[in-house]
């Protein structure tokens, strides 16, 4: 039984987004199957070279990108979202592949979750 | 109605601010009519607020954390709020108060705080699982 | 959930969406209907029956509650259902999505 965990809101704004990768990691050290989803806004979670320190918050790069080590099995990002914001191979972090049809995606996983 | 049903239902969106106390309230209040069972209630992100015991709204108003927690109390279900949402947020129980030497505590009973560990549970036992989100 | 149906088993699924048409999940929400698939529309989300352009479809369901309270109270009785319906509802869906 496999879990989809969506995050589509915009990094650091907002902390919806490290919530939902709390809850992957949580299913993830349960040996629960996760995957998570990025789409629209919440592709930019994505990108290389995050460097919130003056805004006083802690970059999510290092623990999305350790997240495939702690089991999480696939990182995902929604094509068209990431074709808005320009993200490519060359500026997302390694180990995310893109979706072109998201719905295909939601539909191959028994629960589909977002963290709020 | 055949078989009962096991739920766990998780509210992200704080009372008044969303309508997400209010909606998982009534059905709650259904699920226990129809013969169901809510294995727990678990509070994650801004929901935890609802397990606020300094919460204080104008006595005409209707006083979420205080009529979920009777309910909880009267059909005997778990609640949790999670404890790295809670923190951050300034909802704690005695033992945090201690921990961390704070001037309160705040938790209202009977809603403990708890880890993700109560959700990841939540959907690996209850045969539903229903999110309670805020809706801005 | 995952403990009443076995992983590929095609199922319907029951969508409860509580945001307004304008927020981006509503939308998003659109994409991933499938035909046998039911919406409930709640809280903000019942406001897309007054849409004059809707993008739900036919057989979509709204919350009475949430309908009276935004003044929509008898213009979709049809559509209209009660909390308890909607536990109805999720005793017949095994997968439920909470957008």
């Amino acid at each position: 039984m496999s879990t989809l965990i969506v995050v589509d809101q915009a990094p650091y704004g907002s902390w919806a987004g490290r919530e939902a990768l709390d809850m992957t990691l949580s299913l993830a050290a349960f040996d629960q199957p996760a995957a998570l989803l990025f789409t629209g806004a919440g592709v930019n979670w994505l990108r290389k070279h995050q460097a919130p320190e003056e805004i006083g918050q802690k970059s999510v790069e290092k623990n999305l990108a350790a997240a495939p080590i702690f089991g999480v099995e696939e990182i995902l990002a929604d094509a068209t979202a990431c074709q808005r914001y320009g993200l490519t191979e060359d500026n997302m972090i390694a180990g995310a592949s893109m979706v072109a049809d998201t719905s295909a995606t939601l539909n191959s996983h028994q629960q589909v979750v977002f963290a709020g | 109605m055949p078989t009962s049903l096991t739920y766990t239902l998780v509210i992200t969106g704080a009372p008044w601010t969303s309508q997400a106390p209010q909606t998982a309230l009534a059905f709650a209040r259904e699920l226990v009519s129809a013969g169901h069972r809510i294995d727990r209630v678990f509070l994650y992100g801004d929901g935890i607020h609802l397990a606020s015991a300094l919460s204080t709204p104008p006595s005409d108003e209707h006083h979420w954390p205080q009529e979920w927690s009777e309910f909880l109390a009267e059909n005997g279900i778990p609640a949790v709020a999670c404890i790295a949402s809670a923190l951050r947020r300034g909802l704690v129980d005695e033992a945090e108060q201690a921990r961390y030497e704070l001037t309160g505590s705040n938790l209202r009973p009977p809603f403990e705080i708890a880890g993700l560990g109560e959700w990841v549970e939540g959907t690996m036992k209850s045969d539903q699982v229903i999110y309670f989100h805020g809706s801005v | 959930m995952g403990n009443m149906t076995s992983p590929n088993e095609q199922t319907t699924t029951l969508h409860i969406l509580n945001k307004a048409p304008e927020h981006p999940r509503f939308e998003a929400c659109m994409n991933a209907l499938c035909p046998e698939d039911i919406l409930v529309l709640s809280e903000n989300a019942v406001l897309a029956l007054a849409d004059q352009n809707p993008t739900i479809p036919e057989n979509s369901l709204a919350l009475a509650p949430d309908l009276a309270a935004r003044g929509l109270g008898t213009d979709f009785e049809e559509q209209a259902i009660s909390y308890q319906d909607l536990v109805r509802l999720t005793e017949e869906h095994p997968r439920i999505i909470s957008w």
